[in-house]
């Protein structure tokens, strides 16, 4: 049985690390060992618990998104009933669709093996390793991309949002966006970040790192939303009691929307290799002290 | 895009196999796609009946559709 300060101390990190690419699940499976918590990630209320937190998320992220998931929602049915895009809603939607079902087909089928994994402190360490060096090598893509851009004689501009040779997400081919979804599957590893990895795609695709936020943000609200639901009867005897998870998922939901409200501004001039850095230092630490 | 009726009627069968799957996985104790003992999947069965909608929107799409004036 997890205790309630315990719950709420995990509401908080989920908060601010779901947004953040740097792996909320890592981070749950990696901190509370190495700050010596007195915690079982392999108690069965584990996964259930993470999975309110995840409700809390998503309420976070619908809202931040209203208006982008009206038009979203009313742009799918417009395309699915037509049989054809016309407009940037519906491409917006069709993409997010086409995105979600590479992650949530290999979750689905790879639950189990995965959940092994969320027992294991020192495999999220690694794994957290692993996600600083894709945001590492996402960052160098990028830099490597503006320098060749300046040398071709291209304008090389103070904030991307004016420049034209960075897209929006609405002018990512579904290709591109089926690629970013199976990576996206990678992210149900503990420790691969999967704000961090869509965000990574993104920008080598060749989004601004606002709009790569974005993208990241919305592609992963159903899939953040449906992981909530589909675990939320698997509470049972050990769950927490109602109040306590309202709590926990209301603490949650606020924290990650201001976690992403800081991200959006940060990233207008800031990049990702901060939290590169980050990580690799959290997955080093866990890896020396966790035993 | 233009359409292509191979693929819609691929895609059409495809939804009829998941809509089995679905059925399949609301009333059948089962073990299959599962571990542990043979029980009532539904979240299975939800899962392949959102496939089954995607697959029919997918034919939708893939059907060849009359040129636009």
């Amino acid at each position: 049985m997890l205790s309630a300060g315990l719950i709420l101390f995990l509401a908080a990190l989920q908060g601010v690390t779901e947004l953040f690419p740097v792996s909320s699940l890592g981070h749950a499976v990696v901190v509370p060992p190495l700050i010596g918590l007195n915690f079982q990630e392999s108690s069965p209320a584990f996964v259930p618990v993470l999975a309110v937190l995840h409700l809390g998320t998503a309420g976070a992220l619908l809202f931040l998104y209203r208006r982008d998931w009206v038009r979203i929602v009313v742009g799918f049915f417009r395309a699915a009933v037509q049989g054809r895009i016309d407009g940037p809603d519906q491409r917006l939607a069709i993409m997010l669709i086409v995105g979600s079902v590479p992650a949530g087909i290999v979750g689905f089928l790879l639950q189990d093996p995965l959940k092994s994994l969320f027992a294991d402190p020192r495999a999220a360490s690694a794994f957290l390793i692993v996600n600083g060096g894709i945001l590492f090598a996402a960052e160098m893509f990028r830099r490597r991309d503006e320098r060749r851009r300046a040398v071709a004689g291209a304008p090389v501009l103070a904030h991307e949002e004016d420049d034209p040779a960075y897209e929006r997400i609405e002018g990512l081919s579904l290709r591109t966006t089926v690629i970013v979804g199976f990576f996206q599957a990678g992210a149900l590893l503990p420790g691969i970040s999967r704000s961090g990895i869509t965000m990574a795609a993104g920008l080598v695709a060749g989004l601004r790192h606002e709009e790569a936020a974005r993208f990241s943000f919305l592609l992963a609200t159903p899939i953040i939303l449906a992981a909530g639901l589909f675990e939320l009867p698997d509470l049972g005897s050990d769950a927490p009691t109602l109040l306590v998870a309202i709590a926990a998922a209301a603490l949650a939901g606020l924290v990650a929307y201001a976690s992403a409200r800081f991200l959006l501004r940060y990233l207008r001039s800031g990049r990702l290799d901060p939290f590169a850095y980050y990580c690799a230092a959290l997955g080093v630490a866990g890896l020396v002290f966790i035993r | 895009m233009r359409g292509s009726r191979p693929l819609a009627l691929a895609l059409l069968a495809l939804a009829v196999i998941f809509a089995l799957a679905t059925v399949f996985f609301f009333t059948q104790k089962t073990s299959f796609l599962a571990s542990g003992k043979p029980e009532l999947h539904w979240k299975h069965a939800i899962v392949f009946l959102v496939l089954t909608l995607l697959a029919v929107v997918a034919a939708n799409f893939a059907r060849p559709k009359p040129a636009r004036a």
